[in-house]
């Protein structure tokens, strides 16, 4: 008896230890699985966001990543159907991907549904008519008429703003738990946040290139293939003269480039030929220029052949053309300048070999115009070599103390036999307070004398009077009062702003009684390239004008200014300084 | 006796030119410019006139152009010469009916003469 109530004792023991393992091990199960859900989870959670990097790229499209992130959700959570809307600025966008097929009316549930939630969180009305709905997945089946039973929205948010729903669905009840739609809120924010990120990169590179092509110099339009304008900057608006215009098309080009260029064709044949063009120069409302056409092409890999449109840069040469217009008429008159005198040396000798026919001719009358012919043409190779190494940078001065008023009066005796010959009263007057010696380069500054003094002789009809005045300007003294104290009378004031930033310096005036410079021309005297239009200015000189651009060079090399005072039928005075101390121009 | 009018500001032209061309068939005057031309074709009816582009207070251009409004174009031949070669400058002249344009250094005294005898034979 004992040993059956031991034995079933035994019995019951190790059924309920058997049934307490066997409740164990299904507990362990339990947790096993879990995990491996768990785990499956992440997985899945790591594999989305992977392949939403890989598909997506640098892509911005906010409906391609939905359909990414539509098209595997169904390994992770159950639903009839996966179905997103998208707000676009005409229409709203449905799609719809069935997992299994279902009644038309539960579509109809959804995006009704959907809608009206979209509509409450951007608190706006959207009529059913402005949907867009796209189905994909299994078909619609009339006999399977079960209602939606389990529904979760969630809301697709970029850059703070609403830009669409997520919704899943299914006809079974209770399926949408806290754990699914955690991880469903994760994916999408993730997906947000890079998409955010990504757009804001995109809009500091957008703003820094605008800014770039806003401030460009040359004119920049870029059109679609369609030839719609898609991006212009001022400057190619100035160039067509529509600055104040805000909406410009390529009419607007093509009636204001005046044929001059052909625009659409240029640009039709760029994107065809995906080939650059680069224009002649042309002229539009007086201004130069020379333009390129480039094709745009995409950079997305998807669409490598893709051309978007074209650019076309319109580069201003005004400049350019101008100073190679100066530049062939400075050569030209230096061309001209040098063949005068070899072309009269030539003929001069041409009739010392053989003797002309007009009678009572001399050879020395040749000889002299060899003479004089070789000196002029001298005189002007050494300014053309001083204009050149005024150009290089390279012209020289040395200093030494010399005596200002010693120099002026060697220049007088030069040029009194001439002055005389024409009746021109040639006068110097050196101011008392001017220092024995003050440092210049005696050649140099005679040179600028010479140039000074020739000129106002050329200048001043017979009868007038030409003087040279030397005074001192001293910082925080006028230097008009110091003129006048020397009883010297200019036909102009000098100007005193000039003046008066400048050191204790020498000034030196050439003063005559011409014809006197209108004032559009003074500035433009001391310019080496200006003297073609000096025929206008001095109707009756000629010359290469070059000497006042040396004279210019000369003193600024000394650290002084030089400049003019006119009075149109009264005289000019030509003025100079030098520093008394040595500085550094 | 024919006429040759020579407008140059360059004297050493003039006086070769002068020595060049020969005067038991040719009368020679010149004149310093424009100017100082217009005055001389008053009284002296050149059958040829001697250009020269570069003059001051009336340039060659502005002197064409005055000799074409009060004697009409191509009544009097005129020979440019010039010792600027500039296209422009040719061109303007060409326009205005000139017969001929040399630059100075690239002729000899007898080959201007020679060009004044063929253009006076036509």
């Amino acid at each position: 008896m004992t040993t059956i109530i031991l034995l079933s004792t035994l019995a019951l023991l190790s059924l309920g230890l058997s049934a307490f393992l066997l409740l164990k091990e299904y507990q362990s199960k339990g947790v096993v699985q879990k995990r491996e859900q768990d785990i499956s989870r992440r997985m899945y959670e790591l594999a989305i966001l992977k392949e939403l990097g890989d598909r997506v790229g640098y892509s911005l499209d906010v409906q391609q990543i939905v359909d990414i992130i539509t098209s595997s959700l169904h390994q992770f959570i159950e639903y009839a159907a996966v179905s997103y809307m998208l707000l676009e600025p005409e229409k709203v966008v449905f799609k719809m991907h069935l997992e299994r097929s279902v009644h038309r009316r539960f579509v109809v549930d959804v995006r009704d549904r959907m809608l009206s939630s979209l509509g409450a969180l951007l608190d706006r009305e959207f009529k059913k008519d402005s949907v867009k709905e796209l189905l994909s997945g299994a078909i619609l089946i009339e006999d399977l008429d079960e209602p939606v039973q389990s529904f979760f929205n969630i809301p697709l948010v970029i850059a703070d703003k609403v830009v669409g729903i997520l919704t899943v669905a299914d006809t079974k009840a209770g399926l949408y738990k806290e754990e699914e739609m955690t991880i469903l809120y994760k994916l999408i924010q993730q997906a947000s946040k890079a998409v955010t990120r990504l757009q804001e990169v995109v809009k500091t590179e957008q703003e820094k290139v605008s800014a770039m092509v806003e401030s460009m110099e040359d004119g920049v339009v870029m059109t679609d293939a369609d030839y719609r304008i898609l991006v212009i900057n001022p400057a190619a608006k100035r160039v067509i003269g529509q600055e104040k215009k805000t909406e410009i098309t390529i009419f607007d080009f093509i009636d204001n480039l005046g044929g001059k260029m052909d625009i659409r064709g240029r640009l039709e044949e760029s994107v065809k030929l995906k080939k650059a063009y680069v224009s002649e120069r042309f002229e539009i409302r007086d201004k130069f220029y020379q333009s390129f056409v480039f094709p745009v092409k995409t950079s997305s890999p998807l669409n490598a052949e893709g051309v978007l449109g074209g650019v076309v840069i319109f580069h201003d040469v005004t400049r350019e053309v101008e100073l190679e217009r100066v530049r062939e008429d400075f050569t030209s008159m230096i061309v001209h300048e040098l063949r005068t005198p070899l072309s009269g040396i030539q003929k001069a000798s041409e009739l010392l070999k053989k003797p002309g026919k007009k009678a009572g001719s001399t050879p020395k009358q040749y000889i002299d115009i060899i003479y004089q012919n070789s000196s002029g043409m001298l005189d002007l190779v050494n300014d053309i070599l001083d204009a050149a190494k005024l150009q290089a940078g390279k012209f020289e001065i040395s200093r030494e103390p010399a005596d200002i008023a010693d120099v002026i009066d060697n220049r007088i005796a030069f040029f009194n036999l001439s002055a005389a010959d024409r009746k021109i009263g040639l006068t110097a007057s050196i101011a008392d307070t001017v220092p024995k010696t003050v440092p210049f380069d005696v050649q140099r500054i005679k040179q600028v004398l010479n140039n000074l003094i020739s000129n106002a002789l050329k200048f001043t009809a017979e009868g007038g009077t030409l003087s040279i005045a030397a005074c001192m300007h001293e910082p925080g003294a006028l230097v008009n009062a110091s003129i006048k104290k020397m009883k010297v009378s200019l036909p102009d004031v000098l100007p005193e702003e000039r003046m008066a930033t400048l050191p204790r310096s020498l000034v030196v005036a050439v003063s005559d009684t011409g014809m006197g410079i209108s004032s559009e021309h003074l500035p433009e005297l001391f310019s080496k390239f200006k003297q073609l239009d000096s025929k206008a200015l001095v109707p009756n000189i000629k010359g290469t004008g070059l000497g006042l651009a040396i004279a210019k060079g000369i003193i600024e090399g000394h650290g002084g200014i030089i400049g003019v005072v006119s009075k149109v039928g009264v005289g000019s005075t030509f003025y100079f300084t030098l520093p008394v101390v040595q500085t550094s121009p | 006796m024919k006429n040759v009018l020579i407008l140059d500001d360059d004297a050493a032209f003039i006086d070769t030119m002068k020595a060049s061309i020969d005067t038991t068939q040719y009368t020679v005057v010149s004149a310093g410019n424009g100017e100082e031309g217009l005055k001389k074709l008053e009284d002296f009816k050149p059958d040829i006139i001697l250009l020269d582009i570069l003059m001051p207070k009336m340039d060659g251009i502005e002197f064409l152009k005055k000799l074409n409004e009060k004697y009409g174009e191509g009544k009097t031949p005129v020979l440019i010469t010039s010792n600027s070669s500039s296209l422009e400058k040719i061109s303007e002249g060409v326009s205005l009916g000139i017969c001929g344009y040399v630059v100075k250094s690239n002729e000899s005294l007898q080959s201007i003469v020679d060009i004044i005898d063929k253009t006076l034979v036509k």
